[in-house]
C-alpha cells in the first residue's frame, strides 16, 4: 500500500484531463458523455484552473474534484469556495483519494479568501453524503427547493 | 495568494490602446458578449497583474539561496541584458499572436470558439501590457541602450513577419490555425512561464502566475474545439476533416519546438535563475504532452466512428492503426493524427535544414523532400512567402552554397519591418502627456 501511495500525485486540472474524466464518469454511471466534460473542464478551467484538482496514479489520471470559488450567490456576500463534481474510478477507490483530492481544492481555496466549502448532495445519495461528512461536512442551514416548469 | 493590479502610466496605456484599435478591432466585441459566452466570470482587466507573497530566494543557479533581485542593475550586466531579451521576446509573442489570430477571427464557423478566441487575444494583449509593466517600471537603459519608450515602441512596431520568434512570423490559413496555434504554441508559452516562476529577478517571477491561470483558458481554447472537430469528422462532417487539423499541426509543431532555442542551449538560463530546466529537457516534456493531446483525439474519434468500444480499447486500437499502418472498423491510420517527428520541416535548433521526413525518414534528394513538405502541410501555407524562403534556403544548402548554420541565421528573413503607428507618419505609438497615473490596487483575484 506505502509503495502505492508514493506514486500518487494530486496536481490541478488541465484541458488534456478531460478525456480521463469522462471515462472515469463513464465507468462510474455508464454514460459516455465527453460533450457534458468538455463544457465543465472548460468552465472550471476559465475561472481558476488550481481551484480543480485530479488525483493521479502512476501518470494515469483516476480521480477528479471540481470546485471554484465565489461570491453574493443566494445571499451569501462571505467568499465561498463550491465544490460541484467530484469522482474516482471504481478500481481505485479506497485508498483515499477523494480525501486528498478535497484537501488539495481546500488549501487553494483557503488561499483565494474563502472561508466556508459547499456543495449540494442528491438526498438519495447515501454513499456521497456518508463520504462528505467523513471529510467533514456538516448540514447547512440552506435548504436547496426546485420548481419543475415546464 | 494574492494579486496587486497596476496601470501603466497613461502614455504607455494609451499606446497599447492605439495599437489595439489598429491591429485588433474586434476587441471592443468582448465586453457586450461577455456575458453570454463567460457567465458570473470576473471582467476582464487591461492591467498588469503581480502574485503577492512570491518567495524571495533564489531558486536555482549561481545565486540560489540568496534574495531575489528586484532591480536590473542588481542582475549584473549580462544576467540582465539576457533577461531583458527573454522579456522584449515574451511581449514581441504576445502582441504578434493578437495580430495572426485577428486576420482569421471572423472565419470560425461556430461564434463560441471564436469568442473563445476573442478571450484569448485580450489577454495576451494583458500579457504584452504586463511585460511592458517590466520594461517602463525599471531602468533597463544600462544594459539596453534604450529608454523605454523605445522598446516600447520598438515592440508595438513589429508585424507578422518581423517578430522575434518564428512561430509568430506566420500568417493564418484559416480558423483551423487559431485553434491548434491555441492549442500548440500557447503550449509552449504554458511550458516558459512554467518555467519562469523560479525567475530570480522577483517581478518577472511575480508576473507568471497570473498569466500561466490565464494560459490554461487559452490551451483549453484549443483543445476542446479540436475534439469537437474530430469528433463531426468521424461522423462524416467534411467541413474541417482530420487531415485538415494534422497538416496544421504539421505546420505548427516545428515551430513550437524551435521556440524552446537550441536543443544543446539553456545553461545560462539555470546559471542566471531564470529557468529552472534546459532547453532540451523542456522541449521533452512539451513534445510528449503533444503526444499524449493527440492520443486523446484519436481516442475521441474512434469512440465517435465506433462507440461500442471502450475507452482502453479505443486508445489500443489507435495505438494498433498507427503501429501497423493498418485498417480496422472503417478506420484507416491515415484518418487519425500523428505528431509529427521532432526533426521534421526544422530550420533552428539541432535538425535545422536536415532534411527529416514526417515519420523520421532522411531525405538526401532536395526535390523529393520539398514534395514531402509540399504532401504534408497545408495548401495556403504552401503558397507563403515563408515557405517560399525556406525552399530556396534549402536548395541552398544542399547544393553546399551555404552552410546550416548560415541557413539558420537566414531564417526568418524579415518579410516586412515594422513602422510606426499607420495613422500618419509622423506620429508615434507612445506620446507624451500631461497625466501620468501609475494607481496600484490590491485585489484577491
Amino acid at each position: 500500500m506505502s509503495a502505492v501511495a508514493e506514486q500518487i500525485r494530486i496536481r490541478s486540472l488541465t484541458e488534456l484531463d478531460i478525456a480521463r474524466i469522462t471515462a472515469i464518469d463513464e465507468r462510474l454511471t455508464g454514460v459516455y458523455r465527453p460533450e457534458i466534460w468538455e463544457r465543465r473542464v472548460m468552465f472550471y478551467l476559465r475561472r481558476d484552473p488550481d481551484a480543480s484538482q485530479v488525483a493521479e496514479l502512476n501518470g494515469k489520471v483516476v480521480g477528479f474534484m471540481l470546485a471554484d470559488i465565489r461570491g453574493g450567490e443566494f445571499g451569501l456576500e462571505e467568499t465561498s469556495g463550491w465544490i460541484e463534481r467530484f469522482g474516482v474510478d471504481p478500481d481505485f477507490q479506497g485508498r483515499s483519494l477523494g480525501r486528498k483530492l478535497f484537501e488539495a481544492v481546500v488549501e487553494h481555496l483557503k488561499g483565494q479568501g474563502a472561508t466556508t466549502v459547499r456543495t449540494l448532495v442528491e438526498k438519495g445519495d447515501a454513499d456521497l453524503a456518508k463520504f462528505l461528512r467523513a471529510i467533514g461536512f456538516q448540514d447547512a442551514s440552506l435548504t436547496a427547493l426546485e420548481i419543475r416548469i415546464s | 495568494m494574492k494579486v496587486e493590479q497596476t496601470t501603466l502610466p497613461k502614455k504607455y496605456h494609451d499606446a497599447v490602446l492605439h495599437w489595439q484599435r489598429h491591429n485588433f478591432p474586434d476587441y471592443g466585441l468582448l465586453p457586450e458578449s461577455w456575458q453570454k459566452y463567460f457567465p458570473s466570470d470576473p471582467e476582464f482587466c487591461l492591467c498588469a497583474k503581480m502574485e503577492v507573497g512570491m518567495g524571495d530566494t533564489v531558486e536555482v543557479g549561481d545565486a540560489k539561496g540568496q534574495k531575489r533581485r528586484e532591480k536590473p542593475e542588481e542582475l549584473g550586466e549580462e544576467p540582465a541584458k539576457h533577461l531583458l531579451a527573454i522579456i522584449r521576446a515574451q511581449a514581441s509573442t504576445e502582441f504578434g499572436s493578437i495580430q495572426q489570430h485577428e486576420g482569421t477571427l471572423a472565419r470560425a464557423q461556430d461564434d463560441e470558439d471564436r469568442f473563445w478566441v476573442l478571450r484569448v487575444m485580450a489577454e495576451e494583449l494583458r500579457h504584452g501590457y504586463q511585460m511592458f509593466h517590466l520594461l517602463v517600471s525599471q531602468d533597463w537603459s544600462g544594459v539596453s541602450g534604450q529608454k523605454a519608450e523605445e522598446m516600447v515602441e520598438e515592440i508595438l512596431s513589429m508585424q507578422t513577419g518581423s517578430h522575434v520568434l518564428d512561430a509568430f512570423n506566420l500568417e493564418y490559413d484559416s480558423f483551423v490555425d487559431n485553434v491548434v496555434f491555441a492549442a500548440v504554441i500557447d503550449r509552449v508559452g504554458k511550458y516558459q512561464l512554467s518555467m519562469q516562476r523560479v525567475c530570480s529577478y522577483k517581478p518577472f517571477a511575480a508576473s507568471m502566475p497570473p498569466m500561466l491561470r490565464e494560459e490554461a483558458f487559452h490551451l483549453a481554447a484549443g483543445v476542446i474545439p479540436m475534439r469537437r472537430w474530430v469528433q463531426r469528422a468521424a461522423q462524416g462532417n467534411v467541413l474541417v476533416t482530420m487531415s485538415a487539423i494534422q497538416k496544421a499541426f504539421n505546420k505548427w509543431m516545428p515551430r513550437g519546438l524551435e521556440m524552446f532555442g537550441h536543443e544543446k542551449g539553456g545553461d545560462s538560463n539555470i546559471r542566471f535563475g531564470f529557468k529552472n530546466m534546459k532547453n532540451a529537457e523542456a522541449q521533452s516534456l512539451y513534445y510528449d504532452e503533444c503526444t499524449r493531446m493527440v492520443a486523446d483525439l484519436n481516442q475521441r474519434f474512434i469512440r465517435a466512428r465506433v462507440p461500442k468500444l471502450s475507452p482502453e480499447e479505443a486508445e489500443a486500437l489507435a495505438d494498433r492503426l498507427i503501429r501497423d499502418r493498418g485498417r480496422h472498423d472503417g478506420i484507416s491510420h491515415e484518418d487519425l493524427i500523428q505528431l509529427p517527428d521532432r526533426g521534421f520541416f526544422r530550420r533552428k535548433g539541432d535538425a535545422a535544414f536536415t532534411m527529416v521526413g514526417f515519420s523520421g525518414e532522411t531525405f538526401t534528394d532536395v526535390e523529393e523532400y520539398v514534395r514531402h513538405l509540399a504532401a504534408h502541410l497545408p495548401e495556403p501555407y504552401l503558397h507563403s512567402r515563408d515557405m517560399k524562403q525556406y525552399v530556396e534556403t534549402l536548395r541552398a544548402v544542399a547544393a553546399g552554397t551555404i552552410t546550416r548554420d548560415q541557413a539558420i541565421k537566414k531564417m526568418p528573413s524579415l518579410k516586412r519591418v515594422g513602422g510606426m503607428c499607420p495613422c500618419s507618419k509622423s506620429v508615434r505609438w507612445v506620446m507624451d502627456s500631461a497625466e501620468d497615473p501609475a494607481p496600484k490596487r490590491p485585489s484577491a483575484n
